[in-house]
This record gives C-alpha cells, sequence and structure tokens, in this order.
C-alpha cells in the first residue's frame, strides 16, 4: 500500500462543535498524529468554501486520505465522499470522526470534551490510515412487483403500481381477495359496506391487465437483495375451474361439512363452498384439506368443472421490489374467556357484524335460535389493552367505532333493545367521537370496568359481573346476549413471512417499520415495503393510504436503472480460509456458500446476497473472512489509537 | 442530555461484528472499560447478528473473569438509536462503577 497522506478538516459548526471544543487545539493535535500531511478547521466544513478547502488540499498536498471531523456521517457522509470523488479520490477513503453528537453535544466541561476530540480525530487518523479504495457494486433493476396479500391495503398497492404501467404479481393466499374489509357489514362512519369497498377494488384489479392475481397462493422463499429477488411460490389447486356456472348442484352431494369461515363459523359449509356470497366470487373451490376426494361432486357437476387430480403449481418470478400486506387476524377468544364457546349467546363483534349483514347467514336479522335479544352487553377491549392474560398490550384502534356504529344500527333496527357497553376506555378517535355522542343520546348504557368482568353462562341466562369504576361497587347486569368486541393480532403465519422476507418484528409480533416515524412503510431491508394493519391495527382509510404510499416507494424504486449498494461487504482470502463453514452458518443471509476447487474447500462471498453486517467476520476462526471498511487490521488500528496514551 | 466524557466510540456497522479479541486488546493496551452496545434481542437490523454476539460475549465475561478483570468493567447493553436517555444511564453507571474500582491493572492478557 502507498504511504497514507492525510489532511484532517475539522467543522465549528457554528458554536455546535466550537462553543465546547477549542477547535484549534484539535487542529494542532492532528498535525502531529502519524500520517497526517496537514489539518485545517473552518466555521462549516460542509458549505461551498468548506467543500473546496478539501479539494484544493487534495491537490496541491497530493493527499490520499481524508479524515473530517465533524458531525453524525448520517448527515454528511455522503457529502464529503462526493467532495473526494470530484478532487478524483476513491470516495471510500474518507473517514468521518464525530465531534459534535458523540462530544460537543454530549459534554459541558470544555476541556475534558476538547481532550475527546482529539482522541477521536486520533482514531478516525488511525482507521484513514488503513482504508482501501472501494468500488460500489451495482445491479440492473428488475421491474415487477410482488404484492402479499390481497386485502384493501395490497389490492391498492397493486392498482397505483399497474395504473402507473409496472408488472405486478398479487399473491393471496385464500381463495379470494378482499381480506378482512370483505367479511364486516357496514364500516364505521360511512353507509358503505365492507364487502362492496372491497368489491369494488376487485373488479379493477381483475380488469387491470398488469396485475397477474395469484389466488391460494402462499410464499415459499424469497432470494436475492433490493432490485433483484427471486421469489417461489406454491400455487395451491382448488380443484374448480372457470366453466363452473355456480349452479351450486355440488354442494347438495358433498357429504364434508365443516364451521364456515367466512361467517365467523356462524354456519357450516361443506368441502366445495363458494367462498364469498359476493358477486365477484366466480366460481365454487374445494378445500383440499377436508375434501375425502369421494368423487360425489365430479359426477354431478353439469359442466364437467371438477378435477380432483389437480395439483399444485411451483411458481417461479423475478421481482424489483416486495410489498407485504398480509394484514391482521382477528382475535379468537379461548374457549371459557368471557364465557365464549360456553354458549351461543356468546358471540364477537365480527359474528354480530355478520348477523347483521344483509347478505349474511340470517339476511340481517339479529336472531338467536329463533329470538331476537331484549338486552346486549358489549364487552370491549377483548384481546386488546392486556385486559385478560391472553390479550396483547395495544389498543386494536377499531373496535370501539365499530362497536358504537353496529349499535346504532341495532337501535335503528330494534329501538327497545336495552343496550350495555362495559369497557374499560371508549377510544373514538377522531371523527368516530361523533358515534359515541349519538351512541349516548339513544341511551346507550356506559359502564366502565377495572378488571375484565366475569360472563356467568346458567343454562339460558347469561350474567355480567364486574367493579363498576364510577359507582365504585360491584354489579352484575343480566342479558341475553353478550358480545365480545375483539380486536386484532399478528397474522397467523407473521413469522414465516418475516423469515422469508428477512424483515423485522415488533414485540407484539407485527411486521416493523424501518422507523416508526420517518420510514413507516419501509422494512429494515432494502426493497421490501409494508402496508395496512400488518405493521399494527389500523383502518380501512389508513390500510389503503399506507397501500399507496407503500406503492409510491416501490415504484421509486422500480423506476430506477440501477441500484447501487456500499461496498462494505464481506470478502475471502481463500488462501486462509481452512473451508470449516463456520461463516456459512452464521450469516443471517445465506450469502456464503462453500465450493471446492481443485479438492480444496473454500468460503465464497455472494456480493448481491451480502447485506455488510459482519457476523462472519467476527466468527472466522482463521481471519479469512473480513468485512471491507471493517477489517480486523482497521478496528484494531482503532482501538490501539483510542488506548494509546500520548 | 450528558454523559461522562470517557466513552471513546468506535462503530461497527452491527454489535454480531464485534470479535471478542477486539476487547481483550482494549484491555490489553490499558482500556479501564469496555461497552459493547447492539439493538435489542429481536430487533438487530441484520436480523439475528445480536444473538451471536450475546452467545459470544457470554463466553468472554468467563474469560475475563479468568484473567481477574471484574466484571463491572465489562458490559453488554442493548440499546436503541431512539433511547439516548438509557444510553446515558448506562454510561453514567458504567462510569461511576470503574470509577470506584480505580484504573484497571493486569500483568498479561
Ligand atoms: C372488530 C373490528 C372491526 C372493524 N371495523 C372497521 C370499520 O368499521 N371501519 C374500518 O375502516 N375498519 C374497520 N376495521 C379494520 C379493518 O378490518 C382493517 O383496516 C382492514 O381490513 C385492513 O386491511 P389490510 O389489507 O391491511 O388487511 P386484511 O384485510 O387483513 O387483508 C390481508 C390479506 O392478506 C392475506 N394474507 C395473510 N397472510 C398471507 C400470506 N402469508 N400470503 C398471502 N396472503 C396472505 C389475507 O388472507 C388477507 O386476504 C375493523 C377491525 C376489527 C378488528
Ligand atoms: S370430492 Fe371433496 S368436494 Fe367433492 S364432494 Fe367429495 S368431499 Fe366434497
Ligand atoms: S457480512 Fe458476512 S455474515 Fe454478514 S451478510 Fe455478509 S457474508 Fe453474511
Ligand atoms: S444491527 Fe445488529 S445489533 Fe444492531
Amino acid at each position: 500500500m502507498e504511504q497514507p497522506r492525510i489532511g484532517v478538516y475539522i467543522c465549528h459548526c457554528g458554536v455546535n462543535i466550537a462553543g465546547t471544543v477549542n477547535v484549534r487545539e484539535v487542529v494542532e493535535y492532528a498535525k502531529n498524529l502519524p500520517n497526517v500531511v496537514e489539518a485545517k478547521d473552518y466555521v462549516f466544513m460542509c458549505s461551498a468554501p468548506g467543500q473546496e478547502i478539501i479539494r484544493e488540499d487534495i491537490k496541491k498536498c497530493q493527499l490520499n486520505r481524508v479524515v473530517v471531523a465533524a458531525c453524525s456521517p448520517t448527515m454528511h457522509e455522503h457529502t464529503f465522499r462526493t467532495v473526494l470523488a470530484e478532487a478524483g479520490l476513491n470516495p471510500y477513503l474518507l473517514e468521518m470522526a464525530n465531534i459534535r453528537e458523540h462530544c460537543s453535544w454530549v459534554h459541558t466541561d470544555k476541556v475534558a470534551a476538547t481532550e475527546k476530540a482529539k482522541k477521536l480525530v486520533e482514531i478516525a487518523v488511525a482507521k484513514a490510515s488503513t482504508l482501501e479504495p472501494l468500488e460500489e457494486i451495482e445491479f440492473k433493476v428488475n421491474e415487477n412487483l410482488l404484492i402479499v396479500g390481497g386485502g384493501v391495503a395490497g389490492m391498492t398497492a397493486a392498482l397505483d403500481s399497474a395504473r402507473r404501467g409496472f408488472r405486478v404479481y398479487l399473491v393471496e393466499k385464500k381463495p379470494i381477495l378482499g381480506g378482512n374489509t370483505a367479511r364486516l357489514g357496514r364500516l364505521a362512519g360511512t353507509d358503505m359496506r365492507g364487502v362492496d369497498v372491497a368489491g369494488s377494488m376487485i373488479e379493477y384489479v381483475k380488469r387491470n391487465g398488469m396485475i397477474t392475481t395469484l389466488t391460494n397462493t402462499e410464499l415459499v422463499s424469497v432470494d436475492g437483495s433490493v432490485g433483484n429477488f427471486k421469489v417461489t411460490l406454491l400455487k395451491k389447486p382448488t380443484y374448480v375451474n372457470e366453466k363452473c356456472t355456480k349452479c351450486g348442484e355440488c354442494v347438495k352431494v358433498c357429504p364434508v361439512e365443516v364451521p364456515n369461515e367466512y361467517e365467523f363459523g356462524l354456519t357450516k359449509r361443506k368441502a366445495i363452498y363458494l367462498p364469498s356470497p359476493a358477486s365477484y366470487a366466480s366460481t365454487y373451490v374445494i378445500d383440499g384439506e377436508n375434501c375425502t376426494k369421494c368423487g360425489e361432486c365430479v359426477k354431478i357437476c353439469p359442466v364437467n368443472a371438477i378435477n380432483l387430480e389437480e395439483e399444485s403449481e411451483r411458481i417461479e418470478i423475478y421481482v424489483g421490489a416486495v410489498i407485504a400486506a398480509c394484514g391482521y387476524d382477528p382475535y379468537e377468544p379461548s374457549v371459557g374467556e368471557y364465557g365464549y364457546g360456553l354458549s351461543n349467546k356468546v358471540i364477537t363483534l365480527f359474528q354480530l357484524n355478520r348477523l347483521l349483514d344483509p347478505e349474511g347467514p340470517t339476511n340481517g336479522e339479529l336472531k338467536i335460535d329463533g329470538f331476537v335479544p331484549r338486552s346486549i352487553a358489549f364487552i370491549m377491549c377483548v384481546g386488546s389493552l392486556n385486559t385478560t392474560p391472553n390479550s396483547y398490550p395495544y389498543c386494536s384502534r377499531m373496535c370501539c367505532s365499530s362497536t358504537l356504529k353496529d349499535i346504532l344500527l341495532l337501535k335503528e333496527k330494534y329501538p327497545n333493545i336495552d343496550v350495555y357497553v362495559i369497557y374499560k376506555d371508549m377510544r373514538t378517535y377522531g371523527r368516530d367521537e361523533q358515534l359515541y355522542l349519538t351512541a349516548c343520546e339513544k341511551f346507550v348504557k356506559f359502564a366502565r370496568f377495572r378488571e375484565a368482568p366475569k360472563v356467568s353462562v346458567t343454562g339460558e341466562s347469561l350474567e355480567v359481573t364486574f367493579f363498576e369504576e364510577t359507582l365504585g361497587e360491584e354489579i352484575s347486569i343480566p342479558v341475553d346476549l353478550v358480545v365480545l368486541a375483539v380486536g386484532m393480532k399478528p397474522p397467523k403465519d407473521v413469522e414465516k413471512i418475516r423469515t422469508i422476507l428477512k424483515v423485522g418484528c415488533g414485540p407484539e409480533g407485527f411486521l416493523k417499520e424501518a422507523h416508526l416515524k420517518l420510514r413507516p412503510v419501509e422494512a429494515v431491508t432494502d426493497g421490501v415495503y409494508l402496508a395496512g394493519a400488518v405493521t399494527g391495527p389500523k383502518n380501512v382509510v389508513e390500510s389503503i393510504t399506507s397501500g399507496s404510499a407503500a406503492a409510491s416507494k416501490a415504484v421509486g424504486l422500480l423506476c430506477r436503472e440501477k441500484v447501487r449498494i456500499e461496498p462494505t461487504i464481506a470478502s475471502i482470502r481463500e488462501e486462509l480460509c481452512s473451508g470449516c463453514g463456520i461463516c456459512v452458518s452464521v450469516c443471517p443471509y445465506g450469502a456464503i456458500i462453500i465450493q471446492i476447487k481443485e479438492n480444496t474447500r473454500s468460503a465464497k462471498v455472494e456480493p448481491a446476497l451480502c447485506k455488510g453486517c459482519g457476523v462472519c467476520a467476527a466468527s472466522c476462526p482463521s481471519g479469512a473472512a473480513q468485512q471491507l471498511k471493517y477489517k480486523d487490521i482497521q478496528l484494531k488500528a482503532q482501538i490501539l489509537a483510542a488506548t494509546y496514551k500520548r | 442530555m450528558k454523559y461522562p466524557p470517557n466513552f471513546l466510540v468506535i462503530k461497527v456497522m452491527c454489535s454480531g461484528r464485534v470479535d471478542p479479541q477486539f476487547i481483550l486488546e482494549a484491555f490489553r493496551r490499558g482500556a479501564d472499560g469496555v461497552m459493547v452496545a447492539g439493538c435489542h434481542p429481536g430487533d438487530c437490523h441484520y436480523i439475528e447478528g445480536n444473538y451471536k454476539t450475546l452467545r459470544r460475549m457470554t463466553l468472554l465475561k468467563r474469560m475475563l473473569r479468568e484473567f481477574g478483570i471484574e466484571e463491572e468493567r465489562f458490559r453488554l447493553e442493548w440499546i436503541s438509536a431512539s433511547e439516548a436517555e438509557k444510553f446515558v444511564r448506562v454510561a453514567n453507571e458504567m462510569y461511576e462503577k470503574i470509577k470506584a474500582l480505580g484504573p484497571l491493572r493486569i500483568e498479561e492478557v
């Protein structure tokens, strides 16, 4: 390696740094450090004249390394790298010392802060002496987009991206699009039903030639990285083709009966069934898990639409970006939780929604065992706000508004029903507060619990007992029906999605944003975006909004011709590698393989997969695996400088 | 928000890059204390680097004990980028403890 010639540039950042650090002293200190040929200070190093000082010195003093002591590299590393490039130096020959966030801003004693700034500069100079030029890695971007989840968030993202000319693969694990929204009755705050909102989107999706919809399909694997993902999907058979005329003859002969999930178990369905009563469900489907393959439906089908021999299909696609829009699962109370499962008079809010839906199992009549209940208790926060040991800690955001919306519908239809809302906290945020005010006008009785209420089921009668906060005493309310306002929980296979997409999960199990405030629709993995309730409870409007936001982020990537990735990835010195494979086993991205050349085993890094964490470098027993810019010798040089006493 | 100026920062992309050797090296060269700070378990930007760190540092702690280095001199802490307060608290605590112990004296590590 050539003899390092380092220039050190120390920024005052106005008074941000110079107010606490004696910059002149640091300059003098820097001048005496090994390999330093020039050291200067300036009031704002990042300004145009500041940058010019560095550019000039690089030429005049033939600098081949630069240290800038200023603010956090997050702010200006890019700026100064560009300065180096403009002056003809490789941009990776820059090292920054953060003497603002790591020093002047967090210390008050000027003498001590100045001493620390000197040390930080010394550490940076030591690192700079070991820097090597690195080339950024460039890849062509594949223009296709994968969206996982066909709820309102996923469909919005698909429509937005397709309308801008990008090919979209919309993957949905259920046999039909629409997600949870389609099963909600009337949506809070509007006159629309969930199924109408979802239905209109489904029609647009069907008509759009740029969207390839893959229902009954699951994600198997995603390899590669930003701009270039290879995706493997498994499309499961529905055994019924598009010849199906929806005559329904098959249902009459199918001997298998299971709970109907679309109706939240209120009714039963056959193994061959219509996945939604809405008109957009275009064929019957067979659920492979429960079908016994008896063949009765095949015999009766007048148009020969059924083929029980149909097999799963593995599909491979290539995309440049991925949007995860897997939504949520409704919280399902366990048997006995608030009497659920012990009586058909304890139902969830979703079941009530279905009962109130004109297309639901009772055509919109609220009848249980043939009778309209005279009194109903709604128990709020079921599954949320830590009300029971099984509950989640967060607020599910929509249950309060949705409950009140249902109560107002009920009161319109059955004005004489007595309604009790037993809540922990009423959170009808934003405009939904109007629902609460209207409910009060309609004489809905609100009572507040401290500990989760007890629901006792004795024969035909139900009683809800709890300590009422305002009265300050325990009360019991006998009712004909108990409705549990259940919330949202992370979707069932979120763990699988998380591992396949290599994105993070928050403590509650929802997928995690790269930054809650600043990057709410991006995942930590570059090229992966998040939309809808999969990052936590959201209503339909919020889910649609985030679908659009995720689409615009993804399209922003897809319309770039090339992506560049930081070259600070791992590299393996073959001559030192023993082929032990430890690095292969620790790499979280499967970026290392063992190759066999002339009978010797050695590891090899795939640059497109390596994300540059350095885990392999810390694990390699032979020192063969190294992370560029964070090599052992580079970090040790910093440690030496940090501990060196001058 | 302030903390003692005795902390010098060496940046790595992930706590998983930290080889226990680096820590031994720092003590050998005269550091009185070493802290490794990483993201919370489950929150590593590189998925699971910090689980590797946890395992390595657990072993390292045992080694340090054998070398006669007081356990207060080494800390592994999970501190996210948004937890400035936690960083300050941990830094102050560590500073106080090490000040009480005085400079590290070891013959040969
Ligand atoms: C009790 C209750 C009442 C509500 N009432 C209202 C209301 O009145 N008004 C309102 O605005 N909002 C309401 N909501 C919220 C509303 O349901 C959500 O905002 C909306 O459904 C979120 O849409 P989404 O597309 O993000 O997710 P979802 O609707 O959950 O759709 C996700 C889709 O992804 C699919 N999927 C999941 N995992 C995979 C996988 N691994 N592979 C492929 N596909 C997958 C699912 O099958 C599903 O189709 C209510 C919620 C609750 C809990
Ligand atoms: S083959 Fe399956 S779907 Fe068809 S009737 Fe038999 S059980 Fe039902
Ligand atoms: S630095 Fe090593 S462990 Fe980390 S992603 Fe790259 S190859 Fe894998
Ligand atoms: S990125 Fe791995 S511990 Fe922070």
